[in-house]
């Protein structure tokens, strides 16, 4: 038992893919001893759902853990260091955060508070990078390049879709020291050779606009409705609405939706509660956003 | 995919996720259909679902038609024939 509790913090922006690479580490056996942190700004979680893991897990909802929910965390990391002093806690703790957490104000917090910085050693921050979102959100969000200029490696993912060389040639200047590997459903794969003289990607004009999430009670609307709508929302505003996220009812049963972008992934059987969607990004609201979904359902209801 | 007609062109679009069973599947394209007559009609847009073929018809005024075989390319051809896109958001 090393003298003080490791942890490995895994960030990266909305949809990046975290809890998919995080999956199938844990089914290789990676981090099997650990406690797993699980953080979602979502109230209703379900990455908790999608990792089963035996090594004990914490969930942080409601927040980020980096700025809204740092009290959750430093509550539950010092909970896990106390049980560690009884001699009945982890000897290594794996914490997934949202995917709007800076880890550097993790580290900031962890560090600034008096019995965490005894009790903690920060092993490695792994930073998750999009290779088809993430060009676009590096040029426009300071959140997503403080993510990467945070890391100790960088895992690209995605990259079967897009050969992403000018974000490689970014990353190396926005964290000229990390390690950057790739994974595809976070199965590592090697990466060619940047070829020479790749220009990074031009950093544009960050918005001004604060991220949000919304939440919307999607409890009583019919599946048919609500993916119309869905779709058509991904289409024209998938720059604004990062990310969607929640378990939502159908005739074939509960099913996890997750959009990246205008990108939707193949939907997912999950058990347990359904209705709940979350909405993360700009633009709008949640007043707006659940008008919009009445009147496109309205006949169905 | 049928040989024939090589539909479809790509396996399973995920808003035919929800339907389990061939009647929930033609349920499920019977109401879209619904909604997307009410939606399109605002743009000038009619969005016919054969039920008994894959895909759905896209008709603008002028009698230009777009076979698309999912959603999204049905939103994508709706803002070639309209110059805009359908953005539920845009007057609410």
């Amino acid at each position: 038992m090393s003298d003080r509790l490791r942890l490995t913090i895994l960030g990266g922006f909305l949809g990046a893919g975290k809890t998919t690479w995080l999956r199938h580490q844990l089914n290789e056996g990676t981090y099997a001893d650990a406690h797993l942190i699980v953080n979602e700004a979502a109230t209703e979680p379900v990455d908790d759902r999608l990792l089963h893991h035996p090594g004990g897990l914490s969930v942080i909802a409601g927040g980020c853990a980096c700025c809204d929910a740092a009290d959750d965390l430093r509550r539950t990391l010092r909970t896990l260091c106390d049980d560690r002093s009884a001699g009945s806690g982890p000897d290594e703790v794996m914490l997934e955060t949202s995917g709007l957490a800076d880890p550097g104000r993790i580290v900031a917090l962890i560090q600034s508070d008096p019995v965490l910085t005894r009790h903690i050693v920060l092993t490695q921050i792994i930073v998750l990078v999009d290779a088809v979102e993430g060009p676009g959100r590096i040029a426009t969000e300071s959140l997503a390049r403080a993510q990467i200029a945070a890391a100790d490696q960088i895992i690209l993912t995605k990259t079967d879709q897009s050969s992403a060389y000018e974000l490689r040639a970014t990353l190396t200047l926005l964290a000229p020291g990390a390690e950057v590997a790739a994974a595809v459903q976070g199965v590592a794969i090697p990466l060619p050779a940047l070829p020479p003289e790749t220009q990074p990607i031009p950093i544009g004009q960050d918005s001004a606009t604060p991220i949000a999430a919304h939440v919307l009670d999607v409890s009583q609307t019919d599946w048919p409705g609500l993916s119309v709508w869905l779709s058509a929302l991904i289409h024209a505003r998938g720059r604004d609405i990062m990310r969607i996220k929640g378990v939502v009812n159908t005739p074939a049963g509960p099913l996890l939706l997750q959009s990246v972008g205008a990108r939707m992934q193949r939907p997912e059987r999950i058990e347990g509660d359904a209705g709940q969607l979350v909405l993360i990004g700009r633009g709008t609201t949640r007043d707006a956003l659940n008008r919009s979904l009445a009147t496109w359902t309205e006949s169905l209801t | 995919m049928c040989s024939g007609c090589g539909a479809p062109p790509v396996p399973g679009h995920w808003t035919d996720a929800g339907g389990a069973t061939p009647a929930d599947r033609l349920r499920i394209r019977a109401a879209r259909a619904q909604v997307l007559g009410r939606v399109l009609s605002d743009h000038g847009l009619r969005a016919a679902d054969g039920m008994l073929v894959p895909g759905l018809t896209l008709s603008a005024s002028g009698g230009r038609q777009v076979l698309v075989p999912d959603l999204d390319a049905l939103w994508s051809a709706a803002e070639r024939l309209t110059g805009r896109p359908v953005d539920p958001l845009a007057d609410v």
